[in-house]
C-alpha cells in the first residue's frame, strides 16, 4: 500500500476519533448516541496499537523475531506449546476477561458517562495495555516466570514478598466483593436463585457426558450445557410463579452468603472436579457468547445514553459509593483500564504459549484493548438506563430508605425523576418483586443488557428472560472466579506454609488442604459477611478496597517493569511504565488516605467507626469492621511504599553506576520460526 | 520456509496417527495457510480455550487413542495446573 495512502487512512482515523471524543466530552444538555463511545473507543485503540505499542515494541523492548521463546525452547506438548498468535490472543482474552470490566464501569456511571469513559480509554492505552504487554514480554524472556519471581529477582527479596502479599490480599478482597455482588443479585429472587441452583445438576450432567459418553468433546458438551441453562432460565420463570417452589428459592442475603461460603469451601477442599471443571467450561462459553452478543446488540440497536456526561455526584456525595471523582473513579474502574490482576495472567500460562517474541505485542497489548472495549460496553449498558432507574437500583437502603415511595422521592429530589409505579412496572417486566437497593452493579448491568437485547432481539416480551440470562451469566461467571480463586489462594498459602513445616506444603495432605481452605474461605467469607451486614450495602466500602488492592498490584507490576527497563539500559524510555506508575501511586495513595482518614463518615473508615462509637448501643461488630478495613488498607499502602522505595534505590544504584545492570533473561537462542512470514 | 510443529509432523507421518479418527485435530495444524481463514482461527482459539487442543496434545504425547481412560488420565494430569491458574477479576 502506498505510504501516502496509509498516512491518509491514519489521519482519517485520528480525525474521526477526535470528532467522536469531542462529541462524547463536549455535548451538554442533550442525549448522545452510544455509538459515539464505540467509535471513540475503536479509533483510540487503533491509534494506540498502531503507534504507541509499536514504539514500545521497537524502541523500548526491542522485540526480536530471531530470539526463541520458551514455548519453542522448552516445548513439551503440555505447558510449553508454540501456538498461533490468534489462538493465544483468544486464550489470553478469555483468561483476563472477568466480572471486573462489567461491574466497575456500572458503578462509576454514577459520575456520568464521561469520567469513566475517558479513564477507560486513556488508562487502557497508556497504562493497562502497556502493563500487560511489558510483563508478558519480560516473562517470555524469563522462561515464563511469574510476577512474584520476577519481583524477587529483579527488584529484591522485599519486592518478592510484597508481590506475594499483594496477590493474596487482592484474591481475598476480590473473592469477598465478588461474592457480595452475587448475593445482592440473587437475594429475594427465586428466579435467579433457581437458575443458578440448576447449574449444579447441569454441570454434573456435563461432567458425566464429558467423561463417559464423549471424552474430550468440551465444546460439544458446553453447547449442550448452554442449552440446558437456557431451559433452566425458562424454568426459573415457572419456579418464581409457583408459590410452593418459589418459597424454597426465595433467600435473604445472609442465607445466600452462608451458602456461597459453604460452596467456596467445598470447591477448594473436596474432590468435586466432576462439578467444577464442566462449570468452568460452561462459564467461559457463556461469557464469550454474551460479550459477543452484547457487542452485536449495541451495534444493532445503537441506543441513546440517558445518563448525563457528568452528574452532581462528582463532588463525592454519590449514593452508589462515596468519594470524589478523583481518585475514586480511577480505582472503581480497574479491569477495563488497568488491572494488576492481569499481570498474573501475563506471567502465567500465556508466556508459555507465545511462538514468537514479536507476537507479544498483539497478545499483551491487543487483548487488553479488547477487555477495555468490554468495559465501554458495560458503561453503555448502565447509561442507556434512565438515571432515576439506575440510582434506584444501585442506591442502598441506608441512603434512600426501604420504602419504594421514599426512595423514589429521594432520587427524584437529586434531579433524576422516577416514580414508585415506574420501578414497580420495571420489576414486574423483569420478573422480580423489587429492583430497589440491588447494589453491586450486576442487577443494573442486567437491566441495561436486557434493555439492549429486548429492543434488538425478541421485543419487550423477552425482557424478563434477558434480565435473568444476564444475572445467570454474571453469577455463574463470578462463582467460577470464586472457586478458582479459593483454590489458587489455598495453593499459595500451602506453598508459603511449606517453608515453615513441610507437610503443610503438600497439596495432597488432607489436614493441610482443610486448614488452608478454611483460612482462605474464612478470610473472604469475613469480608462477604461484613458486606451483607453493612447498612450501606457493603459495596460502598468493599469495592474501593478491592480497587485499591488491584491497582496496588498494578503498581508492583509497573515497579518490576520499570526496574527491568532501567537495567536494560533503556532508562530514557522508562517513562512508558513510569508515568502510569506515578499516576497509580497518586490515585491509590490518595484513595487510601481518604478511605482511612477522611472526616466524612461515608468515605473514611475511621470517621465512620468514630461516628458509630459515639452512638450508644451501636453494633460493636460494625465498628470493628471499619477499623479492620482501615488496617488492611494501611497495610497494603505500607507494603507498596516499601517496594517503591526498594525500586527507587535499585534504579538509583544502576543509573549512578554503583551497581552493574544485569537483567536475568534466559540466554539467547535463535528461533526456528525466525524466517516464518508474519501471518 | 514455514515451520511445522513436531506434533503435526508426527501426526502427518502416520496419517491419522495412533489417535484414530476420533482424535481431535491439533490447533497447530492450522498454523499454515489455513489460518488466513477467520473461521479456522476462531475454531482453533475455541479449542485451545476449552482444552480440546491440550487433550489432543496429550493423546499425541502418550501415543494413545481417545477413550474414557485417556480422558480421565488427561484430567488427572491437568488438574493441578488448572487449579493453580487464577481467573481474572
Amino acid at each position: 500500500m502506498p505510504k501516502a495512502f496509509r498516512i491518509a487512512i491514519w489521519l482519517g482515523v485520528a480525525v474521526l476519533g477526535a470528532l467522536a471524543l469531542g462529541t462524547v466530552a463536549l455535548h451538554r444538555g442533550e442525549q448522545i448516541n452510544a455509538m459515539w463511545l464505540v467509535v471513540a473507543a475503536v479509533c483510540t485503540y487503533s491509534l494506540g496499537y498502531r503507534f504507541y505499542s509499536k514504539f514500545i515494541a521497537t524502541k523500548v523492548l526491542m522485540l526480536d523475531a530471531q530470539r526463541a521463546t520458551p514455548a519453542e525452547r522448552l516445548e513439551d506438548g503440555r505447558d510449553f506449546v508454540p501456538t498461533h498468535k490468534w489462538v493465544v490472543f483468544g486464550h489470553h482474552f478469555a483468561a483476563i476477561a472477568g466480572p471486573g470490566p462489567l461491574v466497575g464501569p456500572v458503578l462509576a456511571a454514577q459520575f456520568g458517562y464521561l469520567p469513566g469513559t475517558l479513564w477507560i480509554l486513556t488508562g487502557a492505552v497508556f497504562g493497562g495495555c502497556v502493563q500487560d504487554f511489558v510483563i508478558l514480554l519480560f516473562s517470555v524472556r524469563r522462561d515464563g516466570k511469574s510476577l512474584t519471581e520476577m519481583a524477587r529477582e529483579e527488584v529484591g527479596r522485599l519486592g518478592g514478598l510484597v508481590a506475594y502479599v499483594a496477590v493474596i490480599s487482592i484474591i481475598v478482597i476480590l473473592l469477598g466483593v465478588c461474592a457480595l455482588v452475587v448475593v445482592n443479585a440473587l437475594k429475594a429472587s427465586p428466579w435467579g436463585t433457581f437458575t443458578i441452583a440448576m447449574t449444579i445438576p447441569i454441570a454434573l450432567l456435563m461432567g458425566v457426558y464429558l467423561r463417559r459418553l464423549r471424552p474430550g468433546k468440551v465444546l460439544e458438551t458446553s453447547t449442550l450445557g448452554f442449552v440446558l441453562v437456557m431451559l433452566a432460565i425458562w424454568g426459573g420463570q415457572w419456579a418464581s410463579q409457583t408459590p410452593a417452589v418459589a418459597r424454597w428459592f426465595t433467600l435473604g442475603a445472609p442465607a445466600l452468603a452462608i451458602l456461597i461460603i459453604v460452596y467456596g469451601f467445598a470447591a477448594s477442599a473436596l474432590p468435586v472436579w466432576l462439578l467444577l471443571a464442566p462449570r468452568d467450561y460452561l462459564s467461559t462459553f457463556v461469557k464469550l457468547g454474551t460479550i459477543a452478543l452484547l457487542a452485536l446488540g449495541i451495534v444493532a440497536l445503537r441506543p441513546t445514553l440517558h445518563m448525563p456526561p457528568l452528574t452532581r455526584f462528582i463532588d463525592g456525595s454519590g449514593p452508589v459509593f462515596a468519594g470524589n471523582v478523583f481518585p475514586f473513579a480511577f480505582i472503581t474502574i480497574a479491569c477495563g483500564a488497568i488491572s494488576g490482576f492481569h499481570s498474573l495472567i501475563s506471567s502465567g500460562t500465556t508466556p508459555k504459549l507465545i511462538r514468537r517474541e514479536t507476537e507479544a505485542r498483539m497478545v499483551g497489548y491487543g487483548a487488553m484493548m479488547a477487555e477495555s472495549l468490554v468495559a465501554i460496553m458495560a458503561m453503555i449498558a448502565a447509561c442507556v438506563l434512565q438515571p432515576g432507574i439506575y440510582f434506584a437500583i444501585n442506591s442502598p437502603a441506608g441512603i434512600v430508605g426501604q420504602a419504594p415511595e421514599a426512595a423514589a422521592t429521594a432520587i427524584s429530589a437529586w434531579g433524576f425523576p422516577i416514580t414508585a409505579a415506574e420501578m414497580h412496572a420495571l420489576a414486574q417486566s423483569v420478573g422480580e418483586q423489587t429492583l430497589y437497593n440491588r447494589t453491586g452493579g450486576a442487577p443494573a448491568f442486567a437491566v441495561g443488557m436486557a434493555h439492549i437485547f429486548s429492543h434488538s432481539l425478541g421485543g419487550q416480551a423477552l425482557m424478563a428472560i434477558w434480565y435473568h440470562f444476564a444475572i445467570m451469566f454474571e453469577a455463574l461467571f463470578i462463582l467460577t472466579v470464586l472457586d478458582a480463586g479459593t483454590r489458587v489462594g489455598r495453593f499459595m498459602v500451602q506453598d508459603a506454609l511449606g517453608h515453615v513445616w513441610k507437610p503443610l506444603g503438600r497439596t495432597s495432605w488432607y489436614p493441610s488442604i482443610l486448614a488452608t481452605s478454611a483460612l482462605i474461605v474464612g478470610a473472604w467469607g469475613y469480608f462477604l459477611w461484613q458486606g451483607v451486614k453493612d447498612p450501606l450495602g457493603g459495596i460502598n466500602s468493599l469495592w474501593p478496597l478491592f480497587g485499591i488492592a488491584n491497582q496496588l498490584l498494578a503498581t508492583v507490576a509497573l515497579c518490576v517493569a520499570t526496574t527491568i527497563i532501567v537495567k536494560m539500559g533503556k532508562a530514557r524510555y522508562a517513562a512508558v511504565t513510569l508515568l502510569p506508575l506515578i499516576w497509580l501511586v497518586a490515585v491509590t495513595f490518595t484513595a487510601s488516605w481518604h478511605k482511612i482518614f477522611d472526616p466524612n463518615p461515608r468515605i473514611g473508615f475511621l470517621s465512620h467507626a468514630g461516628q458509630l462509637a459515639s452512638v450508644p448501643g451501636s453494633n460493636i461488630r460494625l465498628i470493628f469492621n471499619d477499623r479492620l478495613d482501615a488496617v488492611v488498607t494501611g497495610t497494603l499502602i505500607v507494603m507498596v511504599g516499601l517496594i517503591l522505595i526498594e525500586s527507587l534505590v535499585e534504579w538509583a544504584r544502576v543509573l549512578s553506576g554503583r551497581k552493574q545492570a544485569r537483567v536475568r533473561e534466559s540466554p539467547f537462542v535463535t528461533s526456528r520460526f525466525a524466517t516464518e512470514e508474519q501471518g | 520456509m514455514k515451520y511445522r510443529s513436531r506434533n503435526v509432523e508426527a501426526a502427518d507421518a502416520s496419517g491419522n496417527g495412533p489417535l484414530g479418527k476420533s482424535a481431535p485435530e491439533f490447533p497447530v495444524k492450522l498454523g499454515s495457510r489455513g489460518f488466513t481463514r477467520p473461521l479456522s482461527v476462531l475454531v482453533a482459539a475455541l479449542r485451545e480455550i476449552f482444552d480440546e487442543s491440550a487433550y489432543a496434545r496429550f493423546l499425541n504425547r502418550r501415543q494413545v487413542a481417545s477413550s474414557r481412560q485417556a480422558y480421565a488420565a488427561f484430567c488427572r494430569e491437568s488438574e493441578e495446573g488448572t487449579a493453580r491458574r487464577p481467573r481474572c477479576c
